[in-house]
Protein backbone atom coordinates (compact mmCIF):
# COMPACT_ATOMS: atom_id res chain seq x y z
CA UNK A 1 0.00 0.00 0.00
CA UNK A 2 2.79 2.55 0.88
CA UNK A 3 4.71 1.43 -2.49
CA UNK A 4 1.44 2.36 -4.00
CA UNK A 5 1.45 6.08 -2.45
CA UNK A 6 4.93 6.33 -3.49
CA UNK A 7 5.16 5.23 -7.03
CA UNK A 8 5.66 8.24 -9.07
CA UNK A 9 2.85 9.99 -10.40
CA UNK A 10 5.52 11.92 -12.74
CA UNK A 11 7.59 10.96 -15.49
CA UNK A 12 11.14 10.94 -14.35
CA UNK A 13 13.32 14.30 -13.77
CA UNK A 14 15.59 14.97 -16.85
CA UNK A 15 17.75 17.65 -14.43
CA UNK A 16 21.51 16.99 -13.73
CA UNK A 17 20.71 16.20 -10.45
CA UNK A 18 17.84 13.96 -10.67
CA UNK A 19 18.69 11.15 -8.48
CA UNK A 20 19.27 13.94 -5.75
CA UNK A 21 15.81 15.21 -6.33
CA UNK A 22 14.21 11.73 -7.28
CA UNK A 23 15.91 11.29 -3.27
CA UNK A 24 13.94 14.57 -2.22
CA UNK A 25 11.14 13.58 -3.51
CA UNK A 26 11.17 10.45 -1.71
CA UNK A 27 11.70 12.55 1.90
CA UNK A 28 15.22 12.24 1.45
CA UNK A 29 18.45 14.70 2.26
CA UNK A 30 20.71 15.75 -0.57
CA UNK A 31 23.18 13.94 1.97
CA UNK A 32 22.99 10.40 1.23
CA UNK A 33 21.73 8.32 3.74
CA UNK A 34 24.59 6.44 5.48
CA UNK A 35 25.74 5.86 8.88
CA UNK A 36 28.90 7.37 8.14
CA UNK A 37 27.36 10.44 6.93
CA UNK A 38 25.45 10.40 10.07
CA UNK A 39 27.79 10.19 12.64
CA UNK A 40 29.76 12.95 11.42
CA UNK A 41 26.69 15.43 10.70
CA UNK A 42 25.80 14.64 14.24
CA UNK A 43 29.11 14.85 15.89
CA UNK A 44 29.90 18.17 13.97
CA UNK A 45 26.32 19.59 15.10
CA UNK A 46 27.41 18.74 19.03
CA UNK A 47 31.11 20.57 18.03
CA UNK A 48 29.43 23.65 16.58
CA UNK A 49 26.45 24.07 18.94
CA UNK A 50 28.88 24.56 22.03
CA UNK A 51 30.62 27.71 20.39
CA UNK A 52 27.26 28.71 19.30
CA UNK A 53 25.83 29.15 22.72
CA UNK A 54 28.89 31.55 23.29
CA UNK A 55 27.85 33.50 19.97
CA UNK A 56 24.62 34.07 20.84
CA UNK A 57 24.81 34.83 24.23
CA UNK A 58 27.54 37.59 22.85
CA UNK A 59 25.50 38.70 19.98
CA UNK A 60 22.56 39.70 22.25
CA UNK A 61 25.09 40.98 24.67
CA UNK A 62 26.68 43.48 22.40
CA UNK A 63 23.21 44.66 20.38
CA UNK A 64 21.77 44.84 24.11
CA UNK A 65 24.33 46.44 26.70
CA UNK A 66 27.46 47.39 24.62
CA UNK A 67 25.73 48.97 21.62
CA UNK A 68 27.68 51.68 20.44
CA UNK A 69 30.40 51.93 22.81
CA UNK A 70 32.92 53.95 20.61
CA UNK A 71 35.83 51.71 21.87
CA UNK A 72 34.21 48.56 22.07
CA UNK A 73 37.47 46.33 23.50
CA UNK A 74 35.51 44.18 25.76
CA UNK A 75 32.40 43.49 23.53
CA UNK A 76 33.85 40.02 23.38
CA UNK A 77 34.01 39.64 27.61
CA UNK A 78 30.39 38.51 27.90
CA UNK A 79 28.93 39.55 31.29
CA UNK A 80 27.88 36.87 34.14
CA UNK A 81 24.32 38.31 33.33
CA UNK A 82 24.63 37.01 29.79
CA UNK A 83 26.44 33.54 30.02
CA UNK A 84 23.30 32.83 32.63
CA UNK A 85 20.27 33.59 30.56
CA UNK A 86 18.22 31.38 29.89
CA UNK A 87 17.82 30.01 26.65
CA UNK A 88 14.39 30.21 25.65
CA UNK A 89 14.74 26.89 24.10
CA UNK A 90 15.94 24.95 26.90
CA UNK A 91 15.73 23.98 30.94
CA UNK A 92 12.78 24.47 32.98
CA UNK A 93 11.73 28.14 32.11
CA UNK A 94 11.44 27.30 28.15
CA UNK A 95 9.11 28.20 25.92
CA UNK A 96 9.33 25.51 23.92
CA UNK A 97 11.71 22.76 25.21
CA UNK A 98 13.66 21.14 22.30
CA UNK A 99 16.61 20.67 24.09
CA UNK A 100 16.64 18.15 27.25
CA UNK A 101 19.64 20.10 28.87
CA UNK A 102 19.99 23.04 30.87
CA UNK A 103 19.30 26.89 29.73
CA UNK A 104 22.30 28.64 31.34
CA UNK A 105 25.88 28.37 29.18
CA UNK A 106 26.88 24.68 27.65
CA UNK A 107 29.28 23.13 31.06
CA UNK A 108 31.88 22.50 27.80
CA UNK A 109 31.61 26.22 26.68
CA UNK A 110 32.07 27.81 30.25
CA UNK A 111 35.06 25.19 31.05
CA UNK A 112 36.62 25.70 27.81
CA UNK A 113 36.47 29.73 28.66
CA UNK A 114 38.35 29.38 31.86
CA UNK A 115 41.30 27.22 30.74
CA UNK A 116 41.34 27.66 27.00
CA UNK A 117 44.15 25.55 25.12
CA UNK A 118 46.56 26.93 27.28
CA UNK A 119 45.28 26.32 30.40
CA UNK A 120 43.86 29.15 33.37
CA UNK A 121 44.83 32.48 32.79
CA UNK A 122 43.31 35.94 33.22
CA UNK A 123 40.41 36.30 30.80
CA UNK A 124 42.72 39.24 29.05
CA UNK A 125 46.00 36.81 28.55
CA UNK A 126 43.50 34.22 26.68
CA UNK A 127 41.86 37.16 24.60
CA UNK A 128 45.11 38.30 23.42
CA UNK A 129 46.52 35.13 22.53
CA UNK A 130 43.08 34.06 20.82
CA UNK A 131 42.76 31.44 22.89
CA UNK A 132 38.97 31.58 23.45
CA UNK A 133 35.52 31.29 20.81
CA UNK A 134 36.25 33.10 17.99
CA UNK A 135 33.25 35.70 18.02
CA UNK A 136 34.97 37.17 14.63
CA UNK A 137 33.57 34.41 12.75
CA UNK A 138 29.70 35.29 14.34
CA UNK A 139 30.35 38.78 13.34
CA UNK A 140 31.49 37.93 9.64
CA UNK A 141 28.17 35.95 9.37
CA UNK A 142 25.99 38.89 10.77
CA UNK A 143 27.93 41.27 8.46
CA UNK A 144 26.94 38.83 5.24
CA UNK A 145 23.52 39.04 6.31
CA UNK A 146 24.23 42.80 7.01
CA UNK A 147 25.63 43.17 3.14
CA UNK A 148 23.60 40.96 1.73
CA UNK A 149 20.06 42.08 2.82
CA UNK A 150 16.91 41.53 0.13
CA UNK A 151 16.72 38.82 0.35
CA UNK A 152 13.14 37.75 1.47
CA UNK A 153 10.74 39.13 5.13
CA UNK A 154 10.53 42.47 5.96
CA UNK A 155 13.65 42.91 8.39
CA UNK A 156 15.37 45.27 5.67
CA UNK A 157 12.21 47.41 4.92
CA UNK A 158 11.66 47.90 8.48
CA UNK A 159 15.60 49.48 8.69
CA UNK A 160 14.99 51.95 6.57
CA UNK A 161 11.42 53.32 8.01
CA UNK A 162 10.53 56.29 10.11
CA UNK A 163 9.51 54.40 12.82
CA UNK A 164 12.86 52.43 13.43
CA UNK A 165 14.98 55.74 12.91
CA UNK A 166 12.76 57.55 15.34
CA UNK A 167 13.56 54.10 17.74
CA UNK A 168 17.00 54.39 17.06
CA UNK A 169 17.68 58.11 17.37
CA UNK A 170 15.71 57.82 20.88
CA UNK A 171 18.11 54.75 21.98
CA UNK A 172 21.04 56.82 20.68
CA UNK A 173 20.03 60.07 22.38
CA UNK A 174 19.65 57.97 25.55
CA UNK A 175 23.11 55.50 25.42
CA UNK A 176 25.11 58.95 25.00
CA UNK A 177 22.59 60.70 27.50
CA UNK A 178 25.33 62.94 29.50
CA UNK A 179 28.33 62.78 26.49
CA UNK A 180 28.23 65.95 25.20
CA UNK A 181 31.12 64.74 22.90
CA UNK A 182 29.49 61.46 21.35
CA UNK A 183 25.96 63.42 21.09
CA UNK A 184 27.68 66.27 18.73
CA UNK A 185 29.20 63.78 16.78
CA UNK A 186 26.05 62.05 16.44
CA UNK A 187 24.56 65.55 15.62
CA UNK A 188 27.61 65.99 12.76
CA UNK A 189 27.40 62.57 11.60
CA UNK A 190 24.02 61.30 12.22
CA UNK A 191 23.63 58.78 8.88
CA UNK A 192 27.06 56.80 10.37
CA UNK A 193 25.45 56.34 13.88
CA UNK A 194 22.20 55.14 12.18
CA UNK A 195 24.11 52.91 9.84
CA UNK A 196 25.90 51.28 13.27
CA UNK A 197 22.31 50.72 15.13
CA UNK A 198 21.37 48.89 12.03
CA UNK A 199 24.06 46.86 12.47
CA UNK A 200 23.44 46.02 15.69
CA UNK A 201 19.95 45.04 15.32
CA UNK A 202 21.48 42.40 12.70
CA UNK A 203 23.75 41.45 15.83
CA UNK A 204 20.29 40.77 17.56
CA UNK A 205 18.34 39.21 14.82
CA UNK A 206 21.38 36.61 14.47
CA UNK A 207 21.83 36.30 17.82
CA UNK A 208 18.19 35.19 17.74
CA UNK A 209 18.16 33.08 15.39
CA UNK A 210 21.16 31.06 17.31
CA UNK A 211 19.58 30.83 20.16
CA UNK A 212 17.19 28.32 18.78
CA UNK A 213 19.79 26.59 16.51
CA UNK A 214 22.20 25.31 19.18
CA UNK A 215 19.59 23.71 21.70
CA UNK A 216 18.43 21.88 18.58
CA UNK A 217 21.90 20.89 17.73
CA UNK A 218 22.64 19.48 21.34
CA UNK A 219 19.58 17.56 21.40
CA UNK A 220 19.96 15.85 17.69
CA UNK A 221 23.53 14.74 19.60
CA UNK A 222 21.87 13.68 22.68
CA UNK A 223 19.39 11.49 20.50
CA UNK A 224 22.05 10.16 18.61
CA UNK A 225 23.92 9.14 21.75
CA UNK A 226 20.62 7.42 23.05
CA UNK A 227 20.31 5.59 19.75
CA UNK A 228 17.13 7.09 19.13
CA UNK A 229 18.55 9.27 15.63
CA UNK A 230 19.46 6.39 13.27
CA UNK A 231 19.27 8.34 10.34
CA UNK A 232 20.08 10.99 7.89
CA UNK A 233 16.71 11.71 6.84
CA UNK A 234 15.62 11.52 10.84
CA UNK A 235 18.00 13.90 11.67
CA UNK A 236 16.68 16.07 8.95
CA UNK A 237 13.25 15.53 9.75
CA UNK A 238 14.33 16.93 13.22
CA UNK A 239 15.74 20.17 11.74
CA UNK A 240 12.17 20.34 9.56
CA UNK A 241 9.69 19.98 12.83
CA UNK A 242 12.41 22.73 14.58
CA UNK A 243 11.93 25.32 11.76
CA UNK A 244 8.33 24.89 12.14
CA UNK A 245 8.07 24.88 15.85
CA UNK A 246 9.73 28.12 16.18
CA UNK A 247 9.04 29.82 13.15
CA UNK A 248 6.89 31.85 14.85
CA UNK A 249 9.49 33.26 17.12
CA UNK A 250 9.80 36.71 17.58
CA UNK A 251 12.80 39.20 16.29
CA UNK A 252 13.23 41.62 17.63
CA UNK A 253 16.04 44.36 19.03
CA UNK A 254 15.96 46.17 22.48
CA UNK A 255 18.63 48.13 24.15
CA UNK A 256 19.14 47.70 28.02
CA UNK A 257 20.52 51.06 29.50
CA UNK A 258 20.34 50.26 33.38
CA UNK A 259 17.11 48.58 33.89
CA UNK A 260 15.83 50.86 31.23
CA UNK A 261 14.13 48.50 27.91
CA UNK A 262 14.52 51.01 24.86
CA UNK A 263 12.13 48.94 21.90
CA UNK A 264 14.54 49.63 18.42
CA UNK A 265 12.33 47.15 17.25
CA UNK A 266 9.64 46.14 19.08
CA UNK A 267 7.89 42.64 19.29
CA UNK A 268 4.92 43.84 17.99
CA UNK A 269 6.29 44.62 14.86
CA UNK A 270 5.96 40.79 13.99
CA UNK A 271 8.93 40.06 12.70
CA UNK A 272 9.69 36.15 13.01
CA UNK A 273 12.30 34.16 12.97
CA UNK A 274 11.47 32.08 9.86
CA UNK A 275 11.05 34.40 7.59
CA UNK A 276 13.30 37.79 9.26
CA UNK A 277 15.91 35.33 10.31
CA UNK A 278 16.46 31.66 9.10
CA UNK A 279 15.27 32.56 5.74
CA UNK A 280 17.65 35.42 5.33
CA UNK A 281 20.63 33.76 7.16
CA UNK A 282 20.78 30.60 5.21
CA UNK A 283 21.12 32.74 2.16
CA UNK A 284 23.56 35.11 3.46
CA UNK A 285 25.18 32.63 5.26
CA UNK A 286 24.98 29.09 3.50
CA UNK A 287 24.88 30.21 -0.44
CA UNK A 288 26.53 33.98 -0.62
CA UNK A 289 28.90 35.64 2.00
CA UNK A 290 31.58 37.63 0.09
CA UNK A 291 34.89 36.48 -1.34
CA UNK A 292 36.94 35.86 1.78
CA UNK A 293 40.05 38.52 1.99
CA UNK A 294 43.36 36.69 2.10
CA UNK A 295 42.23 33.67 0.15
CA UNK A 296 42.49 34.37 -3.26
CA UNK A 297 42.68 36.98 -5.25
CA UNK A 298 39.29 38.46 -7.85
CA UNK A 299 39.70 40.43 -10.61
CA UNK A 300 36.29 42.03 -10.57
CA UNK A 301 36.72 43.43 -13.85
CA UNK A 302 37.49 40.29 -15.70
CA UNK A 303 33.96 38.66 -13.93
CA UNK A 304 35.25 36.89 -11.46
CA UNK A 305 32.95 38.54 -8.60
CA UNK A 306 29.54 38.80 -9.85
CA UNK A 307 27.85 41.81 -10.80
CA UNK A 308 24.85 40.78 -8.65
CA UNK A 309 25.10 39.86 -4.91
CA UNK A 310 22.21 36.99 -5.56
CA UNK A 311 24.82 35.57 -7.68
CA UNK A 312 27.37 35.98 -4.75
CA UNK A 313 28.60 31.66 -4.36
CA UNK A 314 30.80 32.03 -1.10
CA UNK A 315 28.88 29.87 1.31
CA UNK A 316 29.95 26.70 2.98
CA UNK A 317 27.48 24.65 -0.22
CA UNK A 318 30.16 25.89 -2.70
CA UNK A 319 33.44 26.06 -0.31
CA UNK A 320 36.71 24.98 -1.33
CA UNK A 321 37.76 24.01 1.90
CA UNK A 322 41.19 23.77 1.91
CA UNK A 323 42.51 26.97 0.23
CA UNK A 324 40.30 28.46 3.18
CA UNK A 325 42.07 26.96 5.77
CA UNK A 326 44.39 29.68 6.67
CA UNK A 327 44.06 31.61 10.02
CA UNK A 328 42.17 34.56 10.59
CA UNK A 329 39.73 33.22 7.35
CA UNK A 330 36.04 33.34 9.11
CA UNK A 331 35.44 29.65 7.90
CA UNK A 332 38.89 28.65 9.70
CA UNK A 333 38.02 30.65 13.13
CA UNK A 334 35.07 28.25 13.20
CA UNK A 335 36.46 25.24 12.42
CA UNK A 336 39.31 26.30 14.95
CA UNK A 337 35.94 26.99 17.15
CA UNK A 338 34.74 23.22 16.62
CA UNK A 339 37.51 21.44 17.18
CA UNK A 340 37.77 22.31 20.77
CA UNK A 341 34.32 20.46 21.06
CA UNK A 342 34.69 17.56 18.87
CA UNK A 343 33.10 14.21 20.56
CA UNK A 344 35.28 11.39 20.80
CA UNK A 345 34.19 9.21 18.05
CA UNK A 346 34.39 12.19 15.52
CA UNK A 347 38.19 12.99 16.57
CA UNK A 348 38.89 9.17 16.70
CA UNK A 349 37.34 8.79 12.76
CA UNK A 350 39.86 11.93 11.50
CA UNK A 351 42.55 10.15 13.51
CA UNK A 352 41.98 7.22 10.93
CA UNK A 353 42.29 9.02 7.43
CA UNK A 354 44.18 11.41 5.26
CA UNK A 355 46.96 13.30 7.67
CA UNK A 356 45.22 12.56 10.97
CA UNK A 357 45.43 15.71 13.78
CA UNK A 358 47.43 17.68 11.09
CA UNK A 359 44.61 17.96 8.36
CA UNK A 360 42.16 17.75 11.03
CA UNK A 361 40.90 21.39 10.52
CA UNK A 362 39.93 20.65 6.67
CA UNK A 363 38.30 17.14 7.22
CA UNK A 364 35.89 18.96 10.05
CA UNK A 365 35.37 21.84 7.53
CA UNK A 366 34.22 18.83 5.03
CA UNK A 367 31.91 17.39 7.73
CA UNK A 368 30.95 20.81 8.31
CA UNK A 369 29.70 21.02 4.63
CA UNK A 370 27.99 17.99 4.49
CA UNK A 371 26.13 18.94 7.41
CA UNK A 372 24.99 22.34 6.06
CA UNK A 373 23.67 20.44 2.77
CA UNK A 374 21.58 18.13 5.61
CA UNK A 375 20.37 21.68 7.36
CA UNK A 376 19.83 23.24 3.55
CA UNK A 377 17.93 19.76 2.88
CA UNK A 378 15.48 20.51 6.01
CA UNK A 379 15.23 24.20 4.64
CA UNK A 380 14.04 23.42 0.93
CA UNK A 381 11.85 20.77 2.88
CA UNK A 382 10.33 23.24 4.74
CA UNK A 383 9.59 25.60 2.62
CA UNK A 384 7.82 22.45 -0.04
CA UNK A 385 5.72 22.30 2.92
CA UNK A 386 4.95 25.17 3.95
CA UNK A 387 4.31 26.71 0.53
CA UNK A 388 3.73 23.15 -1.52
CA UNK A 389 2.36 19.79 -0.91
CA UNK A 390 3.27 16.57 1.01
CA UNK A 391 5.45 14.03 -1.02
CA UNK A 392 2.57 11.31 -0.97
CA UNK A 393 0.16 14.20 -2.22
CA UNK A 394 -1.80 12.09 -5.06
CA UNK A 395 -2.48 14.95 -7.53
CA UNK A 396 0.40 14.84 -10.56
CA UNK A 397 0.07 18.94 -10.73
CA UNK A 398 0.78 19.07 -7.21
CA UNK A 399 3.43 16.25 -7.75
CA UNK A 400 4.81 18.24 -10.59
CA UNK A 401 4.82 21.64 -8.57
CA UNK A 402 7.40 20.16 -5.70
CA UNK A 403 9.30 19.24 -8.91
CA UNK A 404 9.54 22.40 -10.44
CA UNK A 405 11.18 23.47 -6.79
CA UNK A 406 13.03 20.85 -6.14
CA UNK A 407 14.52 21.24 -9.69
CA UNK A 408 15.03 25.11 -9.06
CA UNK A 409 16.70 24.32 -5.74
CA UNK A 410 19.35 21.90 -7.52
CA UNK A 411 19.86 24.86 -10.04
CA UNK A 412 21.77 26.98 -7.66
CA UNK A 413 24.48 24.13 -7.31
CA UNK A 414 24.77 23.42 -11.00
CA UNK A 415 27.83 25.96 -11.16
CA UNK A 416 30.95 24.51 -10.81
CA UNK A 417 32.04 25.70 -7.57
CA UNK A 418 28.79 23.42 -5.86
CA UNK A 419 30.26 20.62 -3.37
CA UNK A 420 26.85 18.64 -3.74
CA UNK A 421 28.31 16.34 -6.12
CA UNK A 422 31.31 16.01 -3.89
CA UNK A 423 29.33 15.27 -0.60
CA UNK A 424 27.79 11.81 -2.45
CA UNK A 425 31.43 10.31 -2.41
CA UNK A 426 32.28 8.88 1.21
CA UNK A 427 35.78 9.17 0.28
CA UNK A 428 35.64 13.64 0.07
CA UNK A 429 37.13 14.20 3.29
CA UNK B 1 -26.50 38.22 9.27
CA UNK B 2 -23.81 36.92 11.64
CA UNK B 3 -20.85 38.43 10.92
CA UNK B 4 -17.32 36.38 9.92
CA UNK B 5 -16.44 35.80 14.00
CA UNK B 6 -19.92 34.25 14.35
CA UNK B 7 -19.97 32.18 11.57
CA UNK B 8 -16.28 30.73 12.59
CA UNK B 9 -17.97 30.67 16.77
CA UNK B 10 -20.67 28.85 16.10
CA UNK B 11 -19.65 25.88 13.02
CA UNK B 12 -17.58 22.76 14.38
CA UNK B 13 -14.27 22.32 13.33
CA UNK B 14 -12.72 25.64 13.94
CA UNK B 15 -12.21 25.92 17.19
CA UNK B 16 -8.21 26.53 16.95
CA UNK B 17 -8.91 29.43 14.38
CA UNK B 18 -11.55 30.77 16.60
CA UNK B 19 -9.14 30.75 19.53
CA UNK B 20 -5.92 32.08 17.51
CA UNK B 21 -8.13 34.41 16.37
CA UNK B 22 -8.74 35.68 20.21
CA UNK B 23 -5.28 35.29 21.06
CA UNK B 24 -3.60 37.75 18.18
CA UNK B 25 -6.84 40.19 19.26
CA UNK B 26 -8.01 40.21 15.61
CA UNK B 27 -11.66 39.79 17.04
CA UNK B 28 -12.67 43.33 17.28
CA UNK B 29 -11.25 43.44 13.58
CA UNK B 30 -12.94 41.00 12.06
CA UNK B 31 -16.57 42.00 13.57
CA UNK B 32 -15.94 45.45 12.15
CA UNK B 33 -18.04 46.33 8.82
CA UNK B 34 -15.17 45.44 6.54
CA UNK B 35 -15.94 43.96 4.16
CA UNK B 36 -13.47 40.87 4.52
CA UNK B 37 -12.71 37.71 2.60
CA UNK B 38 -11.40 35.24 4.50
CA UNK B 39 -9.63 32.39 3.79
CA UNK B 40 -10.67 30.20 7.56
CA UNK B 41 -8.12 26.95 7.84
CA UNK B 42 -10.39 24.52 9.43
CA UNK B 43 -8.95 22.28 12.87
CA UNK B 44 -7.67 19.86 10.84
CA UNK B 45 -5.48 21.84 8.79
CA UNK B 46 -4.15 23.50 11.82
CA UNK B 47 -3.50 19.89 13.11
CA UNK B 48 -1.27 19.09 10.45
CA UNK B 49 1.13 21.38 11.55
CA UNK B 50 4.15 20.13 12.94
CA UNK B 51 3.77 20.02 16.70
CA UNK B 52 5.24 23.35 18.44
CA UNK B 53 3.70 25.24 15.65
CA UNK B 54 0.73 26.90 17.15
CA UNK B 55 2.39 27.02 20.82
CA UNK B 56 4.94 29.33 19.83
CA UNK B 57 2.69 31.72 17.43
CA UNK B 58 -0.17 31.76 20.83
CA UNK B 59 2.52 32.79 23.16
CA UNK B 60 3.53 35.82 20.81
CA UNK B 61 0.05 37.77 19.43
CA UNK B 62 2.00 39.80 16.54
CA UNK B 63 3.25 37.05 15.27
CA UNK B 64 0.40 35.15 15.06
CA UNK B 65 -1.78 38.28 14.05
CA UNK B 66 0.87 38.58 10.69
CA UNK B 67 0.39 34.61 10.22
CA UNK B 68 -3.27 35.21 9.93
CA UNK B 69 -3.89 38.26 8.67
CA UNK B 70 -2.04 36.54 5.86
CA UNK B 71 -5.54 34.89 5.37
CA UNK B 72 -7.26 37.92 5.38
CA UNK B 73 -8.27 40.04 1.88
CA UNK B 74 -9.76 43.40 2.09
CA UNK B 75 -12.77 43.29 0.03
CA UNK B 76 -15.77 40.69 -0.35
CA UNK B 77 -14.40 38.28 -3.31
CA UNK B 78 -16.43 34.99 -4.45
CA UNK B 79 -14.88 32.11 -5.50
CA UNK B 80 -15.40 33.12 -9.40
CA UNK B 81 -14.36 36.86 -8.85
CA UNK B 82 -11.02 34.92 -6.65
CA UNK B 83 -10.43 32.95 -9.75
CA UNK B 84 -10.99 35.62 -12.76
CA UNK B 85 -8.23 37.31 -10.41
CA UNK B 86 -5.40 35.05 -9.95
CA UNK B 87 -4.07 36.62 -7.04
CA UNK B 88 -5.32 38.67 -4.68
CA UNK B 89 -3.25 41.11 -1.55
CA UNK B 90 -3.65 40.14 1.58
CA UNK B 91 -4.08 42.15 4.62
CA UNK B 92 -0.32 40.99 5.17
CA UNK B 93 0.91 42.55 2.51
CA UNK B 94 1.98 39.19 0.43
CA UNK B 95 -0.18 38.15 -2.76
CA UNK B 96 -1.83 34.90 -2.20
CA UNK B 97 -2.12 33.20 -5.12
CA UNK B 98 -5.74 31.68 -6.80
CA UNK B 99 -6.29 28.68 -8.70
CA UNK B 100 -9.13 27.49 -10.61
CA UNK B 101 -7.39 24.47 -12.47
CA UNK B 102 -9.15 22.11 -10.98
CA UNK B 103 -11.45 23.06 -8.49
CA UNK B 104 -10.71 25.78 -6.29
CA UNK B 105 -7.20 26.49 -4.85
CA UNK B 106 -5.69 28.75 -2.32
CA UNK B 107 -2.24 28.87 -2.70
CA UNK B 108 -1.37 25.14 -1.87
CA UNK B 109 -4.31 24.67 0.28
CA UNK B 110 -7.47 23.56 -1.52
CA UNK B 111 -11.19 25.14 -0.75
CA UNK B 112 -13.33 22.65 1.37
CA UNK B 113 -16.20 25.02 1.35
CA UNK B 114 -16.49 28.06 -0.70
CA UNK B 115 -18.47 31.37 -0.40
CA UNK B 116 -19.86 31.14 3.28
CA UNK B 117 -21.66 34.57 3.30
CA UNK B 118 -21.29 36.80 6.44
CA UNK B 119 -22.58 40.03 7.26
CA UNK B 120 -18.88 41.88 6.83
CA UNK B 121 -17.72 39.37 4.50
CA UNK B 122 -17.37 36.46 3.10
CA UNK B 123 -15.43 32.96 4.21
CA UNK B 124 -13.78 30.06 2.31
CA UNK B 125 -12.79 26.84 3.68
CA UNK B 126 -9.35 25.89 3.72
CA UNK B 127 -7.76 21.91 4.33
CA UNK B 128 -3.97 23.92 5.07
CA UNK B 129 -2.60 27.04 6.73
CA UNK B 130 -1.37 29.05 4.15
CA UNK B 131 2.34 30.72 4.74
CA UNK B 132 3.74 33.70 3.16
CA UNK B 133 6.97 33.30 0.63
Amino acid sequence: MVQAVNRPAIPESQHPYADIIHRLEAGGSMLPDTPENLMQIIGIYKAYAVPMDFYWRDLLYIAEKVFLNPVPAFKYFISKEYLDRPNSYAGDSADLRIWRGEADAHPELREFMARGETGKLPKLAHHLWHDRVNMEFAEACMRAMLWHQGMGGRFYDYLESDEYVANADRAIKAYFKGNPAMLGLYKLFPTMFLEKVRELSYYANLGLFWEVMAPVFFEMSDLYDEGKMTTVPEAMDFLVNGIFAVAGRPIYHHLYIGDECIEIIPKSAGFTWLYEAALPYVEAVFYRTAPFRGTKSYNAQAGQVPEQQKDFHYGILYADVFPVGTAGIPPTLLMQDMLHFLPDYLREYYDEHCRGDDDILIQLGITFQRSMYNVTSAVIQALRGALLYPLDDPNPRHRQANRQFFESQMDRFLRPEARLRDIQRRDYR
Amino acid sequence: MPTIVDIAVSNEGFSTLVAAVQAAGLVEALQSPGPFTVFAPNDDAFAKLPPGTVQTLVQNPPQLGRILKFHVVSGKYTKDELIRLGSVESLEGAPIPIDGTEGFEVKNATVLAADIEADNGIVHVLDNVILMG
